[in-house]
């Protein structure tokens, strides 16, 4: 399949709280290959069964950062609340879209040029507020409780590697759609459940529940990490281009970490170590604690300027993470 | 008017690199009026009225835009810059850019989740910034970009019910009513100045007032309008939506004041600008020679000099007719 175009169709959908036109549009993606389940509002599972009992989870997020209205002034200025981890130093002046019964389009105030914005703090989300030029109207229009989101699109930079906003972790999402159209016409070793997780942003809540409800056998979680940038030392970041990064973590299974690895060695596909002395910060942290734990893999698409509306990544990354995850599954019994 | 102004803002040109403007502004007017380019690429456009003004009178509306001029490339593919023209740094973070009208870049730095203590909750010198293309090294980067490109931050033209959201407002939306001025106006004669390097120093102008020698001058600009949230009252300079905007004095100019009480009892949608802030191209023009009776009308523009400046029509409009009154106001030598 062509990942770009999947990724464009992704990442300009929008999945956050009740807003699922990323959830539907993935569905569109995998319903040629899978047979597709819900549960209750948290997440989707795309199936294909296998030739075995044993069940392997491939777990990506759906949901994206952005806001939610907490407070329309008579001026149409709103009030956010953040969901997600937001860089609060890149609002000003931030073209945002408001996603109420209609989509009005905002701007995040920014300090005017006459007064300085130098010793600004970038503490507080409820200091940045959003104009919608809308005046009086606005409390029309815009209801407590709407969702916002950034409204970028995708460029191509150069070579293979694009930005966009929502990378973070359509990227990870685009992987699971390729993996099931490689395993459409021939049948895996074992049950394979492409699980699209929800809430990951404000606290990895949708895997919560999906991995109750697959209940697998083990699980391998894909996500994305930093990736190299001049001020950012190098044992904090992978390198983009550089395949795919294997986690390496207590919270996370050695042994698959390790078979990730040979089989990265054998099959020639490029790959980089990312150790972590903790969790993760992934879903992959929620699953492996899952009933009577479930051991879980985390492997990550390396990325730039995470959680900004030009995330960097490059194309070669997820076709590495895609070929890594199909020699996996293959030889995973 | 408003598919002029998209086509205006769509198109970058940052100071002393105007060309694509330019070229744009000719393919518009030549049909209306005789123009000639100075050295330094000035349009200056003479528009013939029905009659000759008492007065020679000359508009103008500067056709660059601030933006990033590319200054060194680092070993591992990864451009610095330089501003041109004043931009928060808040407006430069991890905005994505076009280098040259066509390579894309994103000016990045370090993300927040890997920032330290308070780091985190200040913004970061602008000369840490550099901008990514997705180069993967110095012989990559360089295939694609030369020190001294230039790069302006992309915007999606967006308009909303009377709002319109784009880079370059300041000051397309000045070429815009020019371009209209000379299009369809044709009462008095009047010269046009679409002037280059306003955002550097005013530096067009300088020479295009010399060159023309007008009596008295209408610069139409952009301005701020900090009439938003979390600013008092007393600082918010003028209004969205309040109409067109006139200067008593800014930061380069007292203005001529009875062409500013003309603007205001002029009956059109008009505001004081209640601020001595800024400065444009009147700064330059009203020193020119012995001196230039000059009057400053301005949009007001919200986040001017970020890729997302807001203006609304109705004050394009105001001071589209605005600038028609103060023509004949001048003409007729009130």
């Amino acid at each position: 399949m062509d990942i770009k175009k999947i990724l464009c169709e992704l990442t300009s959908a929008t999945g956050i709280g009740n807003i699922r036109e990323a959830t539907d549009k993935a569905v569109n993606l995998f319903k040629p290959f899978c047979e597709i389940s819900y549960t209750d509002n948290l997440g989707i599972m795309a199936r294909i069964a296998g030739e075995s009992d044993y069940t392997l989870a491939v777990e990506a997020h759906i949901d994206q950062i952005g806001f939610i209205v907490t407070d329309i002034d008579d001026d149409g200025f709103l009030t956010v609340s953040s969901c997600g981890g937001i860089d609060l130093r890149m609002l000003p002046s931030r073209p945002v879209i408001i996603h109420s019964e209609k989509e009005v389009r905002g701007v995040f105030c920014s300090t005017p040029p006459h007064l300085s914005e130098k010793d600004a703090e970038y503490d507080k989300i409820s200091d940045f507020k959003i104009d919608t030029a809308l005046g009086g109207s606005a409390k029309d229009i815009i209801k407590l409780g709407d969702y916002v989101t950034f409204a970028s699109g995708i460029y191509d930079l150069a070579g293979d590697r694009i930005c966009s906003k929502s990378l973070d972790d359509r990227a990870g999402v685009a992987v699971l759609i390729e993996l099931a159209s490689r395993f459409a016409d021939k049948k895996p070793p074992v049950n394979l459940v492409f699980c699209l997780s929800d809430m990951e942003e404000i606290g990895l809540r949708g895997a919560k529940t999906s991995a109750f409800d697959i209940s697998p056998d083990e699980a391998i979680a894909i996500d994305v990490s930093f990736a190299d940038g001049p001020d950012i030392p190098e044992s904090d970041c992978g390198k983009l281009s550089g395949g795919p990064m294997i986690g390496i973590s207590p919270v996370l299974d050695r042994a698959i970490s390790n078979k990730l690895i040979k089989i990265a060695k054998e099959k020639g596909i490029p790959y980089q170590l990312e150790v972590m002395g903790r969790s993760t910060g992934t879903d992959a942290d929620i699953i492996s604690v899952t009933k009577s734990g479930v051991k879980t893999a985390l492997v990550s698409i390396p990325l730039r300027n995470m959680h900004s509306d030009c995330e960097i990544i490059s194309l070669s990354d997820v076709s590495s993470v895609c070929d890594l995850l199909e020699n996996y599954i293959k030889a995973v019994k | 008017m408003i598919d002029l102004i998209k086509k205006l803002t769509e198109l970058d040109g940052t100071s002393g690199d105007e060309g694509d403007i330019r070229e744009f502004i000719v393919s518009q007017i030549s049909p209306f009026c005789e123009y000639s380019i100075d050295p330094l690429g000035n349009i200056i456009a003479f528009k013939k009225g029905k009659r000759k003004p008492a007065k020679k009178i000359m508009l103008d509306a500067h056709m660059d835009e601030v933006g990033l001029i590319i200054t060194s490339v680092t070993k591992d593919g990864f451009l610095r810059f330089k501003t041109l023209g004043g931009i928060n740094t808040s407006a430069l973070m991890f905005r994505a850019v076009t280098i040259n009208g066509k390579i894309n870049g994103v000016i990045s730095g370090k993300p927040i989740h890997l920032t330290s203590g308070d780091e985190s909750k200040k913004m970061p010198a602008a000369d840490s910034l550099y901008i990514d293309i997705g180069a993967s090294s110095l012989e990559e980067a360089e295939g694609m970009v030369s020190v001294g490109d230039r790069a302006v931050m992309k915007s999606d033209f967006t308009v909303c019910e009377d709002k319109i959201i784009s880079k370059a407002l300041d000051d397309r939306v000045g070429c815009a009513i020019l371009i209209k001025l000379i299009k369809e106006y044709d009462e008095f004669d009047f010269t046009a100045v679409f002037s280059v390097q306003e955002e550097i120093g005013l530096r067009g102008a300088k020479v295009a007032s010399f060159d023309v020698s007008p009596d008295a001058a209408i610069v139409i600009e952009g301005t701020t309008a900090a009439d938003i949230s979390g600013v008092p009252k007393e600082k918010s300079v003028c209004n969205l939506s309040g109409g067109a905007v006139v200067s008593f004095m800014d930061n380069a100019t007292v203005y001529d004041r009875e062409f500013y009480s003309a603007a205001l009892s002029s009956g059109i949608r008009v505001q004081p600008k209640r601020a001595v802030a800024g400065g444009n191209n009147s700064g330059a023009i009203h020193l020119s020679k012995e001196g230039v009776r000059t009057i400053a009308i301005s949009v007001p523009c919200r986040y001017i000099h970020s890729s997302n400046s807001v203006a609304d029509k109705r004050d394009i409009d105001a001071s589209y007719e605005l600038c028609k009154y103060m023509i004949e106001y001048i003409a007729n030598d009130k």
